[in-house]
């Protein structure tokens, strides 16, 4: 019966084995991720791939005895015999939990403490933006340029940017996938998040540089987006100043709006 | 009639509770009609009414005033439509029910796939999307906290332990006739506005909303009130009403399962009740939990709300663990591996399930300080988890294989609920989670625990106690039909989910840009075909309950208790109680016996020494092979 054993488990390890390669293949060969266009996504990339190259070894470990056992193991018809009162004896439970434990705190470990690590890790920001959520729209104010818009998020490239995100009525939630970064903007609280831009694009050319809500909010919950626009910072420059014209008018419109009530 | 009684009192008690709040309101100088109070309260009465009619007065609360209690127990069909206090019938009631409600939550979810064929609103609008969205969520998560516990949990524990019925029957039927008013409150809230803020009611905008969300608190605080009674049913009867030798390392793993989970909904379920009516509170008093204006905090409910809300999902999943682990065992004819290890692992599983509520709120701007520690103790679950597959594989290794239906099923939860795990870990790991939560990652994440685990093991469980419970076979072909169907368009449909989420997919959207329509469309055609393997279990278990040939008493030829009785069991489940004597999983153990059944009441088993040497179990199994 031990023989036995044996023979199916050096079956199954090379099952296993070959599964693995395989997996691992598919995994460092096809990349699921879509285009990514911030420093900070970068790490949350990197995060991906690692659990994922982690994960496949446990993956096939289970498909390997689960897919074996059923192929080898299966009884035509009804089973006439009992199979063999196996027990899990404690070098193979404790070997499973140490196995187990020891793979589940190095994720903890890496990429989990690191990864956070890293993204924890701020420099002094080079803009400010001050974002705030209300149903259905996001309204972007740059204080420094004393620029306000709600038809597009403009971002410099390579710059540092700091996003203060507050909501006005319920909970909405800042993402842009393009940089893999994301946070709820809370009515009663100022939330921050930092990003760095890494190529200039538009959302015309990739969809998911747009900020889009992701927490329920309501009716128009599905249509709160804002495209973005990752530019060289002398068309950021260029692009202040045309805005601050037309924030500048509008503060103005809206000044004579509350002269003419009161 | 009883139910006739009941709506008559229900109506009676709403009709009072409306008068008194218009009375009241009139009374303190307020306008005389405000939608909100006038429904809570007339809510409150009709449910004290519905609830006496049904039968707690007649049966219970009689008892209270010195009057004689009228104990009519109906027969036949009648009793399925009545305050009937035997498990077996609750149990049935239950699932049921719920397996209805399964269906109809199903539905709603074509509707959803029909809307996100293509993108822009094609179907239906904004609004109903939403409230589409909102009611196929919370139906699908009361179906998923309450078929296996109350369904086949009611149904088999007192069997599995030996036991005549549960602790309190009539807490029991009590706990079942508390759900027609919730399914009606949903409804409901069709006709209030609607609900429109998913399951999970996030203030402010639960807070702001249309007046269906005071239905749905009502509701699902009713519902809770329902799942804490049955917690404390199951643990009492598992604690209290174990046959002579049935130690709890002799208990069925499903047993376990149950006790283990009835742990959760005893002690957590009171938070979530706690959150929706703070919600209430702001509506109805004007308090201010959540409302950042008057000086409330939003993340406050988020808390509560998890702190139920994440140990309630090992509500769903450990009795998928328990009954999967059963089904494992039973038709690979071998002994449970690691048995010892496994009701350890559950326990930790339900230990941990209370430290790890925030992993949900790692982007919602909760202190930093408190992601570290949330991602350890989410991770650290992988541990205990990671015992149930040792089980399972090491159960089927070497085993006999009979691959009958509930044994695919059983099959496929080890596989399905291996991918939900393992995707779990980039939603625990906080630099993974800030893009993945909130999208369709997400979405495909939970729907592999909650169907590929639970819903999975709720199937092997249906087909292997289906004869126990019915007296008669299903058809094995339509079983596997139904798996083949269910199993391949099921992965089919949520696979690719996590491409859609991962590609920029967020969650609770009837629109999305343009370049998700393909995968969307992949997703929604692979959701019908899925839809319509339950056409194929209805037929099959609809057919087979009328018309499908008589079952043995023992099928399977299984040793544990309930097999050892008639198809279905009479009444009182036992002529005589019967006296366990070794493992419920002995297979492959020569003499091996679980337990010994006396035919005759007169005699008490625990005295007769030499009963013990018959095998019960396999001599009992002989009869049908």
């Amino acid at each position: 019966m031990v023989g036995r054993g044996r023979k199916h488990a050096l079956w199954v390890a090379l099952l296993w084995i070959t599964l693995t390669v395989a997996g691992e293949a598919v995994v460092l060969t096809f990349d699921v991720l879509p285009p990514v266009a911030a420093e900070e996504g970068r790490v949350v990339d990197a995060a991906f791939r690692l659990l994922t190259i982690l994960g496949m070894p446990v993956f096939t470990f289970v498909v390997a005895v689960l897919v074996y056992s059923v192929l080898v193991f299966r009884s035509r018809g009804t089973p006439e015999q009992d199979g063999p009162p196996l027990v899990a004896r404690p070098l193979i439970a404790g070997a499973w939990l140490v196995a187990t434990s020891a793979l589940s705190i190095y994720v903890i470990i890496n990429p989990g403490l690191t990864g956070l690590a890293e993204l924890r890790t701020h420099r002094e920001p080079d803009v400010v933006v001050q974002v705030e959520g209300s149903r259905w729209q996001w309204k972007v104010t740059y204080p420094r340029q004393q620029v306000t818009s709600n038809k597009e998020l403009v971002l410099p490239v390579n710059k540092h940017v700091r996003f203060d995100v507050t909501a006005v009525d319920v909970v909405h939630s800042f993402w842009i996938p393009s940089f893999r970064m994301k946070i709820d903007a809370v009515p009663g609280r100022v939330t921050t998040v930092h990003v760095t831009p890494t190529q200039t694009g538009t959302e015309a050319q990739d969809f998911n540089l747009r900020l889009v809500c992701a927490e329920l909010c309501g009716l128009g919950h599905s249509l709160m987006s804002l495209s973005v626009r990752v530019v060289e910072q002398a068309d950021f420059d260029r692009w202040v100043s045309s805005a601050r014209t037309a924030t500048a008018a509008d503060g103005e419109r809206q000044q004579a709006l509350a002269g003419s009530r009161s | 009639m009883p139910l006739v009684q009941a709506f008559v009192f229900a109506a009676i008690g709403g009709v009072f509770g409306v008068g008194v709040t218009v009375a009241g309101r009139v009374l303190t100088g307020r306008e005389a009609w405000s939608l909100e109070p006038v429904v809570t309260v007339g809510y409150i009465f009709a449910l004290l009414g519905w609830l006496l009619g049904i039968g707690v007065w007649d049966q219970w609360a009689r008892e209270w005033l010195g009057l004689p209690v009228e104990h009519r127990q109906h027969r036949g069909w009648a009793r399925y439509f009545a305050f009937t206090t035997d498990h077996k019938v609750v149990g049935v009631q239950y699932l049921v029910t719920f397996v209805a409600l399964f269906l109809l939550a199903g539905l709603l979810a074509m509707l959803i796939r029909i809307e996100l064929m293509a993108p822009g609103m094609t179907f239906m609008g904004l609004g109903t999307y939403n409230q589409v969205m909102s009611l196929h969520g919370i139906v699908m998560v009361a179906v998923a906290v309450a078929t296996i516990i109350g369904g086949l949990g009611n149904y088999t524990v007192p069997l599995l332990i030996g036991a005549e019925d549960v602790a309190f029957p009539r807490l029991n039927a009590l706990s079942y006739w508390l759900v027609p008013p919730v399914a009606i409150l949903l409804i409901g809230t069709f006709f209030t506005g609607g609900l429109d803020t998913g399951w999970t009611a996030y203030p402010p905008l639960s807070d702001v909303n249309a007046a269906g969300q005071v239905l749905f608190n009502l509701a699902v605080i009713t519902f809770g009130l329902s799942s804490i009674l049955g917690g404390l049913n199951f643990l009492v009867t598992i604690a209290t009403l174990r046959a002579p030798g049935m130690g709890w390392g002799r208990l069925p793993i499903f047993v376990w399962s149950i006790f283990a989970a009835s742990l959760i909904s005893l002690t957590a379920t009171q938070f979530l009740a706690a959150g929706l009516m703070m919600i209430l509170f702001d509506r109805l008093l004007g308090m201010a939990f959540f409302r950042a204006s008057a000086g409330g905090d939003p993340l406050l409910y988020q808390h509560v709300f998890w702190f139920y809300s994440h140990p309630a999902v090992y509500i769903m999943i450990l009795p998928g663990f328990g009954l999967a682990l059963e089904v494992l065992s039973h038709f690979s004819r071998k002994p449970l591996f690691g048995y010892r290890l496994v009701p350890g692992g559950f326990i930790a599983i339900v230990v941990l399930s209370f430290v790890v509520w925030a992993h949900h709120l790692f982007t919602s701007g909760m202190s930093d300080a408190l992601h570290g520690p949330f991602m350890v103790t989410t991770e650290l679950i992988s541990i205990p988890t990671g015992l149930v597959f040792l089980s399972a594989l090491g159960t089927l290794w070497l085993g006999r294989l009979w691959l009958t239906t509930p044994m695919l099923f059983g099959l496929a939860f080890v596989f399905n609920f291996l991918i939900g795990g393992l995707t779990g870990i980039y939603l625990a790991d906080v630099p993974t989670d800030i893009h993945l939560q909130d999208t369709h990652f997400v979405v495909a994440h939970f729907h592999y625990t909650i169907v590929g685990g639970e819903i999975f093991a709720l199937f092997a469980g249906i087909y292997y106690w289906f004869p126990k419970m019915t007296g008669r076979m299903f058809s094995e072909r339509w079983g596997k039909v139904h798996f083949w169907w269910m199993f391949l368009a099921y992965h089919t449909t949520f696979i690719p989910m996590f491409w859609a989420g991962i590609h920029g997919m967020n969650r609770r959207v009837g629109d999305y840009p343009a370049e998700l329509g393909d995968v969307n469309l992949f997703i929604s055609v692979a959701a019908f075909v899925m839809g319509g393997s339950f056409v194929v279990f209805t037929a099959n278990v609809v057919w087979s309950w009328v018309r499908g040939p008589r079952a043995v008493a023992n099928p399977w030829r299984a040793h544990t208790l309930e097999w050892q009785v008639a198809s279905p069991p009479p009444i009182e489940n036992f002529p005589a109680t019967p006296v366990v004597v070794g493992s419920p999983y002995a297979y492959g153990v020569p003499g091996a016996v679980h337990a010994v059944l006396t035919t005759a009441p007169a005699h008490t088993p625990a005295a007769s020494g030499g009963a013990q040497a018959e095998p019960a179990g396999p001599a009992l199994a002989a009869d049908s092979a």
